[in-house]
């Protein structure tokens, strides 16, 4: 199965709902899903960079939405459009890797990542992670 | 589970519809909304009163969880409620305010009629303001900060811009609600990334559904209070809608997080983890309350500063009299917790998509773009009926997706010019977003809190001009 993923319609937020292969694939994934966001349909063309992101939580639904949440702060902190994870280490309580991408003025502001309707649980066909972004 | 659906409401009088607290085990409280019937039917597509439900269960709360006619799905708590909590064990829940702390609306009147400004000055005025404010993604305000200098905007909010940068003047900050700075601010307790986000978009818009708009006075509906907020037909307004940028998203993170960590050491248990929250009195309570000050303050100085930007354009394109005869007519915060005494106890009211609406005080209800917008006065009932409460705006409708889907915003921008409302948007898909039929009809929400009795209809501002996110 390849990974994917798809946005939701909710009144006023973003959906995010993400299937992958493996627990580490639903986290790339959501790196690809972050970036679609925040191009919008027009590729960064900054210069190229890399961060080290590190984020911690006591169970996997958090753990998915603390990861998105250090990558909107780079976004837009930084203007870091991720494009690329290296060295992913998902762990008991944390997540590792380097993320390398383009600094660019996001098209898109993201203004945080919720914890409502959070999951990331395996399912039939491999992993499943949902996310509401408020945007 | 969250997704368990809503009970069916009762309806108690002409405006208002009750969920029982029996309803549901959980619900501590009765869930209560102010609607008419198709504002209702409305309502009952989503998931709100579900939502409104689950915010009936926090601890500490009294009374009702309770939603205006223009409560949509949010996450956690719907947006157009209001939940108030009290000591002992009373709570309060950053997804209770929401990401944009002090999100907020500030009208200012205008010394000239729309009369006066020909169709010419009118776009240039337009262009002048998107010149002046920066608007959408990201960073680059015209007032970077340092460390100590972004502390005691925190701490003093608007005021600070007046005494230590000629921002704004002290007639602003005093027609501001809580006159721009909630007691208990405390910038300590803000992370250092929620100060790297803010540092330097104090006077900045922002994008989503914030904007700029340049309106008329379309029709005088209250001659007394209008005169009293200093309003009358055919004069020029300016609405700004924003709030506290990336600062006040950062502090809610930062704490929906922090509390979520301590819900079993509080021994909370919650139907939806958006509702994360602590006991008032309790470290994290007692910081988060500190954080949410501090950030509302930067909201108001944010909002004094983009009205600065907006009298230098006016002063651009009209002149400096009419720059310095521009006069605040009031702001309202509509995403926010304040302690206030109602039924003679202390209480904490969370007020997420609602407007406080004391009796007499104005509250500015914007309609979506191209259509009205409201001056409303509070009156007695909204202090028996909802904790000094009112609506924030029309609501949404249709999700950001669906709008898109459903308008070109090229199409839409061309067809509000030919409405005579000249338009400056950092892009035409936001435009599309927050195109007219994403949005409840404004009209049927305000007669609603009108019949209601919680606020009077002053004034109908019609939009000559939009600057959008």
């Amino acid at each position: 199965m390849e990974s994917n993923h798809r946005w939701i319609e909710h009144t006023a937020e973003l959906q995010l709902e993400i299937h992958a292969r493996s627990e580490a694939g639903v986290f790339r994934q959501a790196v690809e899903a972050l970036r679609e966001l925040l191009e919008d349909d027009q590729p960064a063309r900054g210069d190229r960079a890399e961060r080290t992101v590190e984020a911690e939580a006591t169970d996997r639904g958090a753990l998915l939405a603390e990861w998105l949440a250090e990558l909107v702060f780079l976004a837009e902190s930084d203007g870091l459009v991720p494009e690329e994870v290296r060295d992913l280490v998902v762990g008991e309580d944390s997540v590792t890797a380097v993320v390398a991408g383009r600094l660019d003025e996001p098209r898109h502001l993201i203004k945080a990542v919720t914890y409502h309707d959070l999951e990331l649980r395996r399912d039939r066909d491999g992993w499943r992670g949902n996310v509401v972004l408020d945007v | 589970m969250s997704n368990r659906g809503a009970s069916a409401p009762v309806r108690v009088d002409d405006t208002l519809w009750e969920i029982p607290a029996y309803a549901r085990e959980d619900m501590r409280v009765p869930a209560r909304v102010f609607a008419d019937e198709d504002l209702l039917e409305a309502i009952l597509t989503d998931r709100s009163l579900e939502q409104l439900q689950n915010v009936a269960t926090l601890p500490g709360i009294v009374e009702a969880a309770i939603a205006m006619p223009d409560i949509h799905q949010g996450y956690g708590f719907p947006v157009g409620g209001l939940a108030a909590t009290a000591a002992p064990d009373g709570v309060v829940s950053p997804g209770g305010v929401g990401y944009d702390i002090n999100c907020g609306v500030r009208l200012l009147a205008a010394p000239f009629t729309a009369g006066e400004l020909d169709d010419r000055r009118r776009g240039a005025l337009v262009a002048a303001i998107a010149r002046r404010v920066p608007t959408g993604a990201g960073k680059g305000g015209p007032l970077a900060l340092g460390r100590a200098d972004l502390d005691a905007v925190l701490e003093q909010g608007p005021r600070w811009l007046v005494e230590h940068r000629d921002v704004g003047t002290a007639e602003d900050v005093a027609a501001t609600e809580s006159e721009g700075r909630l007691d208990g601010a405390d910038p300590a307790h803000v992370s250092s990334r929620a100060r790297e986000r803010g540092s330097d978009q104090l006077g900045t818009v922002g994008s989503g559904n914030h904007f700029i708009e340049l309106q008329r006075v379309e029709e005088v509906l209250d001659r007394d209070a209008a005169e009293r907020f200093g309003l009358r037909r055919g004069q020029v307004t300016v609405l700004i809608h924003s709030g506290s940028r990336g600062l006040g998203h950062q502090v809610c993170t930062d704490y929906v997080r922090r509390m979520d960590a301590a819900l079993p050491r509080h021994g909370i248990t919650l139907p939806d983890r958006q509702l994360s929250c602590a006991p008032l009195d309790s470290d994290e309570g007692r910081a988060y309350l500190g954080a949410m000050a501090a950030a509302a303050n930067f909201a108001w100085a944010n909002r004094h500063a983009i009205a600065h930007g907006v009298r230098r354009a006016i002063a651009d394109v009209v002149g400096a009299d009419a720059a310095a005869g521009t006069r605040q007519v009031y702001d309202v915060a509509h995403n926010v917790a304040k302690l206030e005494e109602h039924g003679g106890r202390l209480v904490c009211v969370h007020r997420k998509g609602a407007t406080r609406a004391f009796p007499g005080q104005a509250v500015f209800i914007p309609g979506s773009m191209g259509t009205a917008s409201y001056v409303l006065a509070g009156r007695e009932g909204s202090m028996e009926r909802s904790f000094g409460t009112v609506c924030h705006g029309a609501g949404r409708r249709l999700s950001r997706t669906a709008a898109k889907k459903q308008v070109d915003g090229g199409a839409l921008r061309r067809e509000l010019e030919a409405q005579g409302i000249a338009v400056r948007a950092a892009s035409s898909r936001g435009l599309a977003e927050e195109a007219p039929l994403a949005y409840k009809d404004v009209d049927s929400v305000v007669r609603v809190v009108e019949r209601a009795g919680l606020a009077g209809r002053v004034a109908r501002l019609r939009p000559i001009g939009v600057v959008k996110g």
